[in-house]
């Protein structure tokens, strides 16, 4: 290290919390609004933008492990070229699982062996590259769960519990993401199923604006289990799920009938989610670690996700940072 | 930006329809977006009527009450201050009843003069250093230059310069590859008939890149000229001499006619970009440049996007911290 | 018969390279642009004064232009849109030391679409309310005096002025429309009815059409979902796109929450036996991820099945009737 990377280093105390940017991208090209798995021309802007605006590492979605081999050579492949955009790593991936009762559903004993099976062979995959999380919504669409038992909230737990044994084997925590339309929403639910699952092996992942939707505080969720949980999605929202929003087929994130969007970015006007107690909470757990920002349809009513993205960086910066760093 | 050159971007291109980028809500997203990316202050252009509410002094006032209050909505997104305003004496607006001046025109000059005044008080206001100006407009719309009509061009931004000058703040000339001014020849005719102690260049590096100047070897040339940068790409030089074109704005600088190139100016860093970005950036540095470099995005797409994208070329590939 | 006098006042945005752009962008988005309403069977094309330039540029004149709407099927040209929406110190109608002014604007403007056969010059009556206020009876009879003068004009080159009300502008209350139609002269100045503005201002389109048949020359056939009841009106310097609680006034014909009844319009334009052009506008539809295209087929759907269905209504009543 040089003189001046010293001094540049004792200017800049360690941070506590470094910032990672969840998959979700559109931009427009001249054949209408793409992703950033487009091209490999799409991909190298994308991760230009998200390192120019600050943030320190990225994650995705683990059903792009394909493309990743076929456009990039495999997850490790992929990983240099986030690296050389100046960004570190892939932290964490979701495990967006297509969930069916015939044989995929964490409440259905009969489906665990093939669920089990699945995760054997997803961690053989990603065993390349050194990732924080593997994401998992823990339960089907609310309405394939209905009635949502304390029998289903155990089975399904018990499940996790197996998975989280697996992914621990390969160095990952098994964290698990509530959406607001899934079976385990609910705060009486979500901590009937905490009370059945092994910290060991289960860990909570934050979202703050999928909690804020389905009625829960995410700060108070958290300050309960602080101690398990390893990661955030930073995002807000306008509007709390009413009547039967929660459970519309297919998927009640966009056949919701009350709203049209759900997501916006931190700092947004009329947003619910109280990010300053939120993260005063983190700092209060002395929490160290990554924050991720997610952006979930931001380009729908004219929304941009560029702006966005920089928009909840500025206040990270400006609000958040003041807190906690 | 940290560094010992001084960085700021121009708001131009969220501003590209005359009903647009109108609502305060709108105006400090952009304004955000380019602290978040480092940039604290920002690049103005003059404009006209009640939607080109940033565009005019008395339309800001209208906005904020008082330079103070707008310099306070400027900080209440993080962004500190205003480098400069790009302004374009022969650009008719309404305020002016639509006049159409012309700076080679003599009887004009008196009104230029006039109508500058009220920029550069509100520049001197809010602390702003440059009033950037178009110093003769497009080639196509008038008989070439003749000597004199450069020697009159010059003493209008004299007299320009002066005013400025009076008030505390820098004039400083923007040659376009539509210009009047178009060779490297006419821009020296052009500096030669100013006072620089009055009157200073902005070489806008993708302009001069397009109008078939090196801006590298024009700034070795005459740094001791240049007050202000404007910092952009491109992928093309004006080969066939298209901005001789009636309406080059739109058939050249739109793809009208001509090569069709629907698209000229592109971020830093661009494939195919013809501007040595590098070379130009190091050049400034070796000469202790002290004046403002603007990264500009306009007449590109989305200008959140292009804005992340030259904020990236300078973190990655000029050294630049972005805090 | 299906109402064939259809017409589309230009405000269109389309994607270019360069952002979202005017289809002025450059001559071939302008050709897409007429071929796009072509294919939706328009037959009028409405536009604003300071697109003529342009025009001209693109198409060598706009009577060259026109022709290029006559190949894509149109009739011709049908209104051209002029406004002084911003007072300054050279144009403001409530200000008679501007009237020689406009109304030699107004002039350049008519020459401009000389030898065709143009049927309204679409006015603007007054500026920003907040520029005006107070608006007296004098304001209003100022404003009243200099669109005599440009009706006057217009006429003798075969073109009526009709004034199209702002809810924002001067002239906004039933009150203040009535006084202005009281102090202009029939034979000069129309009545041009956009059923949006008059809603936000919180007067009836169609009792003002019913009261004001015999000077009406044409419509802005477009929506709202907001009456202003705070005074948004007033905000400087501009209501319409700056008002601090509505982001978004105009909306195609058949949107959810839609306040102008428009089949109830429909059946009263065809019993009242008006036989002009009804014009289709979208002002800043691309607002919270709107398309122009978009609304533009969605309300010429609705022209086509809604709006028919009122229209046959109206003339089999009529039939019946006789």
């Amino acid at each position: 290290m040089t003189a001046d990377q010293l001094a540049q280093r004792s200017e800049t105390p360690e941070r506590r919390i470094k910032w990672s940017y969840m998959d979700h991208w559109r931009s427009n090209g001249p054949a209408g609004p793409v992703d950033q798995w487009h091209s490999h021309r799409t991909m190298s802007s994308f991760l230009k933008q998200i390192k120019a605006v600050g943030f320190d590492a990225i994650d995705t979605f683990d059903f792009r492990l394909w493309q990743m081999y076929g456009d990039y050579g495999g997850p490790a492949k992929y990983q240099e070229m986030v690296q050389d955009h100046g960004l570190e790593r892939i932290v964490n991936i979701f495990h967006a699982a297509d969930y069916d009762l015939r044989n995929y559903a964490p409440h259905v004993p009969e489906t665990h062996e093939n669920i089990l099976e699945d995760f054997r062979v997803t961690m053989g995959h990603w065993s390349s590259v050194e990732l924080d999380n593997i994401i998992v919504m823990p339960a089907t669409l609310y309405y394939d769960m209905e009635p949502v038992t304390e029998d289903k909230l155990k089975i399904s737990a018990e499940l996790w519990n197996k998975v989280g044994e697996i992914t621990a084997g390969y160095g990952v925590k098994l964290t698990c993401h509530h959406e607001f339309f899934c079976g385990i929403q609910s705060e009486p639910d979500i901590e009937v199923f905490y009370s059945y699952t092994d910290p060991r092996y289960v860990s909570l992942f934050i979202d703050t604006a999928q909690h804020c939707i389905a009625s829960v505080d995410p700060v108070a969720l958290y300050r309960r289990h602080a101690h398990r949980v390893s990661g955030f999605h930073f995002k807000d929202t306008r509007n709390v799920a009413a009547g039967d929003d929660h459970r519309h087929r297919p998927d009640s994130e966009i056949m919701a009938p009350t709203t049209g969007k759900w997501f916006y970015e931190m700092g947004t006007p009329h947003g619910l989610v109280d990010f300053e107690a939120m993260m005063t909470a983190v700092r209060d757990n002395d929490y160290r670690g990554w924050i991720s920002v997610e952006h979930d349809k931001a380009n729908k009513d004219g929304g941009d996700y560029a702006e966005s993205t920089a928009i909840a960086r500025w206040y990270a910066v400006n609000v958040l940072e003041k807190i906690y760093r | 930006m940290r560094d010992t050159l001084r960085w700021a971007y121009a708001l131009n291109q969220w501003n590209i329809r005359m009903d647009v980028f109108v609502r305060h809500e709108d105006q400090r997203r952009a304004l955000k977006t380019l602290s978040a990316l480092g940039f604290g202050h920002i690049e103005l252009a003059a404009g006209t009527g009640r939607w080109d509410n940033l565009g005019r002094p008395e339309v800001i006032e209208i906005n904020h009450g008082s330079p103070e209050g707008f310099l306070a909505f400027l900080r209440s997104c993080s962004v500190n201050g205003v480098s400069s305003m790009f302004w374009d004496p022969g650009q008719p607006v309404e305020e002016e009843g639509w006049a159409f001046r012309s700076t080679r025109n003599r009887d004009d000059h008196a009104a230029i003069v006039e109508s500058a005044k009220p920029f550069v008080d509100f520049l001197a206001a809010i602390g702003a250093e440059q009033l950037v100006a178009r110093p003769v407009g497009s080639a196509w719309m008038q008989p070439p230059l003749g000597r004199d009509d450069i020697a009159a061009i010059g003493e209008v931004w004299n007299s320009v310069g002066k005013v400025a000058a009076a008030a505390g703040v820098g004039l400083a000339l923007h040659y376009d590859c539509l210009s009047a001014v178009h060779t490297a020849d006419e821009l020296r005719r052009l500096l030669d008939a100013t006072d620089p102690e009055l009157v200073g260049l902005a070489l806008d590096t993708a302009e001069l890149t397009i109008g078939g100047i090196d801006p590298v070897a024009f700034y070795e040339e005459r740094h001791e000229r240049v007050t202000h940068v404007h910092l952009k790409d491109t992928r093309y030089a004006d080969t066939g001499e298209e901005y001789r074109m009636p309406g080059a704005e739109t058939t050249m600088l739109r793809g009208g006619a001509g090569r069709r190139i629907e698209r000229w100016f592109f971020e830093l860093g661009t494939e195919g970009g013809l501007v040595d970005v590098k070379a130009f950036v190091a050049a400034l540095r070796r000469h202790g440049y002290p004046g403002w470099v603007v990264v500009e995005s306009d007449h590109g797409g989305n200008p959140a996007e292009l804005a992340m994208l030259n904020s990236w070329y300078l973190q990655q590939e000029l050294s630049v911290a972005r805090t | 018969m299906a109402w064939t006098k259809w017409s589309y006042m230009d405000h269109w945005v389309t994607e270019t390279p360069q952002g979202p752009q005017p289809p002025s962008f450059n001559r071939a988005y302008m050709d897409r642009y007429i071929k796009q309403l072509s294919a939706l069977g328009f037959k009028g094309f409405d536009t604003f004064f300071f697109y003529l330039p342009m025009i001209e540029g693109m198409y060598g004149s706009v009577k060259a232009f026109e022709h290029f709407l006559q190949d894509n099927g149109f009739e011709k040209i049908t209104g051209i849109f002029s406004a002084y929406p911003y007072a300054t110190k050279y144009t403001a109608p409530h200000v008679p030391e501007t009237h020689d002014r406009i109304v030699a604007d107004c002039m350049a403007t008519v020459r401009a679409v000389e030898g065709l056969s143009v049927e309204n010059f679409i006015v603007m009556p007054s500026t920003t309310y907040f520029q005006v206020e107070p608006v007296t009876d004098e304001k209003i009879k100022i404003m009243a005096d200099l669109w005599n003068r440009v009706g006057q004009m217009t006429l003798e080159h075969g073109m009526r002025t009709t004034c199209h009300f702002e809810f924002w502008g001067a002239i906004r209350t039933r009150e203040q429309l009535d006084l202005f139609f009281r102090y202009t002269d029939p034979r000069y100045v129309y009545f041009f009815c956009d059923t949006a503005q008059h809603t936000i201002a919180g007067v009836d389109p169609l009792q003002m059409f019913r009261d004001y048949r015999d000077r009406c020359t044409g419509f802005h056939f477009k929506d709202t979902h907001t009456v202003d009841e705070h005074e948004a009106y007033r905000t400087p310097p501009d209501p319409e796109l700056m008002a601090p609680n509505v982001t978004r006034w105009f909306y195609e014909m058949g949107t959810e929450g839609g306040l102008v009844d428009f089949p109830a319009l429909m059946r009263e334009i065809v019993t009242s036996g008006y036989d002009g052009w009804l014009t289709v506008e979208h002002d800043k539809a691309e607002l919270g991820g709107g398309s122009y295209a978009e609304a533009t087929c969605v309300a010429k759907w609705y022209i086509d099945n809604v709006l028919a269905e009122a229209q046959a209504e109206a003339e089999a009543q009529l039939e019946a009737g006789r």
